[in-house]
């Protein structure tokens, strides 16, 4: 009895020093994205657009075919259904709406996860082996100034971009499965979708992405100062990066669907 | 602490501690300007916890630093800032950016610190790497470079800033004699020419006697012996005996089980 309640102890302190970490990560982050600009020490503007473009342009031709796949398959598995009731030129409401409001979002985010979160992970977690974060701080520069907030500012202006982009290709997707395999007329598509989707859409869809983008940069990060180690440290952490940062987002994924099926 | 002096470092009473566990005991030294000062020691011994205090990657349990008569202990994180400026580091592993060029590194602190012009940092990154012995090698990354030259690059990208004191964090340690005397040398030569005050770590005793001016000589947290080279080398403590004749311990002996203590293996 005394292990049962000594380990659910001990699991609830790990718990809370954990979230405090968390806390004092975002609180860290937001004083040099907000607070510090203010008192005249500007943000690293290179560093973050080297950051975005590897974030966005680095990720499309992935992003890119994966989504279009998905909407071919959305297509395809609407079909199955709506056949049956001659309502296939329903595909393009289905299609249209379910990739702006959850599966663009959500691909376009776990995509990210696995190819930038995991990244930024690794690469935090080998400075921190090699002594290169600690370099940092003796040279007198604050690593969240200059290694966090670019990543941050640029995650989260990525995300959003490749999430919009991921958006119209999914629907391309569908459009070119249901005109091409399915036979349905293209005139006939378009006009569907475009009467079926409606702005709050789009902005479910993008503010589902811009949290996306804090989840996977602040796992990112977190998991990347948890390294402990050397390579084996690197490589344990980085898988837990991935998992933790796709089990946040299909939570916040769960929150904003609720929230804007009710608002 | 403000009496202006020829002592760059004061450490009074120091003591770490990692969670219960005591690393670092009424640890008290002065590092004179200009000198090159040795902290020697066994594995486990704790010098390289003390440097990491000396330069502010950790924080006492209790004890004060005053590096240029300013207790570094009490600095808010924005004033450590300015006297990291006048520090320099070289780490054991080199720690330079891999994902930067060796030139990049260089001037990685003049760019952040400094509102010098893109040529005259480049100039002087030029003149930090021919310092060292690496002219010419600004465009290479980290990967392509040797143990021994990583190692001088580290110390050209601590040199960058000009700084009034160095640290080295085992600087020959993974090398082979010819290039590990090459950085003694290096030091040395550093010493010499700018007058700077240099704080080695090492357990490396060929390379202490080639660089020390003063020693002090940690053995499980504690001081036991401090003085310049010759007075230390003389010292009639046992475990600087042991050290210097290098005599093993005996097996199972106090000095394992001090170290299975520090490491939670007991």
């Amino acid at each position: 009895m005394t292990a049962v309640f000594g380990s659910a102890g001990r699991l609830a302190l790990n718990g809370m020093y954990g979230f405090a970490r968390v806390c004092v990560l975002v609180v860290d982050t937001l004083n040099w994205l907000v607070v510090a600009p203010l008192r005249g020490k500007g943000l690293r503007v290179r560093s973050t657009i080297e950051q975005f473009v590897e974030f966005s342009v680095h990720s499309m031709p992935i992003v890119g075919l994966i989504c279009f796949l998905i909407g071919a398959i959305m297509a395809m598995q609407a079909s199955y259904q709506l056949a049956r009731f001659g309502a296939t030129r329903y595909i393009a409401n289905l299609v249209g709406v379910a990739a702006m409001r959850e599966l663009a979002p959500l691909m376009t985010a776990i995509l990210l996860t696995g190819r930038s979160g995991s990244a930024i992970t690794a690469e935090i977690g080998t400075m921190k082996v090699s002594e290169e974060i600690d370099a940092l701080e003796v040279m007198g520069l604050n690593p969240t100034k200059f290694l966090i907030v670019p990543k941050f500012l640029g995650m989260l202006l990525a995300v959003p971009c490749v999430t919009v982009l991921a958006m119209f290709i999914m629907m391309v997707g569908g459009f070119f499965l249901s005109t091409v395999v399915l036979g349905i007329e293209p005139a006939l598509y378009l006009e569907q979708a475009a009467g079926a989707l409606v702005v709050k859409d789009l902005v479910t869809g993008i503010t589902k992405s811009i949290f996306f983008a804090l989840v996977i940069c602040w796992v990112g990060v977190y998991r990347g100062f948890q390294v402990e180690g050397g390579a084996e440290g690197v490589g344990r952490q980085t898988t837990s990066s991935v998992v933790t940062s796709i089990f946040f987002i299909i939570l916040v994924d769960l929150f904003f669907t609720t929230f804007f099926y009710f608002v | 602490m403000s009496e202006a002096n020829d002592d760059i470092i004061q450490v009074r009473d120091l003591v770490v501690k990692y969670g219960d566990r005591t690393v670092l005991e009424d640890i008290s030294f002065d590092v004179r300007r200009g000198e090159t000062f040795v902290i020697l020691g066994g594995s486990g011994c704790g010098k390289s916890t003390l440097l990491r205090n000396l330069v502010g990657l950790m924080r006492p349990y209790s004890g004060k630093i005053f590096i240029n008569g300013q207790d570094f202990t009490a600095m808010s994180d924005e004033a450590r800032v300015e006297v990291r400026k006048k520090m320099g580091m070289c780490f054991q592993g080199s720690a330079l950016f891999n994902s930067m060029t060796v030139g990049d590194n260089v001037a990685l602190p003049l760019r952040e610190h400094t509102p010098l012009e893109p040529s005259t940092i480049d100039i002087m990154t030029k003149i930090k790497l021919e310092l060292v012995g690496l002219g010419g090698f600004e465009s290479y990354t980290p990967a392509e470079l040797s143990g021994g030259m990583k190692k001088r690059a580290g110390l050209a990208r601590a040199m960058a800033m000009d700084p009034e004191v160095i640290f080295y964090d085992e600087p020959s340690a993974g090398l082979d004699p010819i290039v590990a005397a090459g950085i003694d040398a290096l030091i040395r030569k550093m010493q010499n020419t700018f007058n700077l005050t240099s704080v080695v770590v090492t357990h490396e005793m060929a390379s202490v006697e080639l660089i020390a001016d003063r020693v002090c000589m940690l053995h499980r947290g504690r001081i036991v012996a401090l003085g310049l080279l010759k007075e230390v080398q003389a010292s009639q403590n046992p475990f600087v005996r042991q050290f210097y004749e290098r005599r093993p311990d005996e097996e199972g002996g106090e000095n394992a089980a001090y170290i299975r203590s520090l490491t939670g293996g007991e």
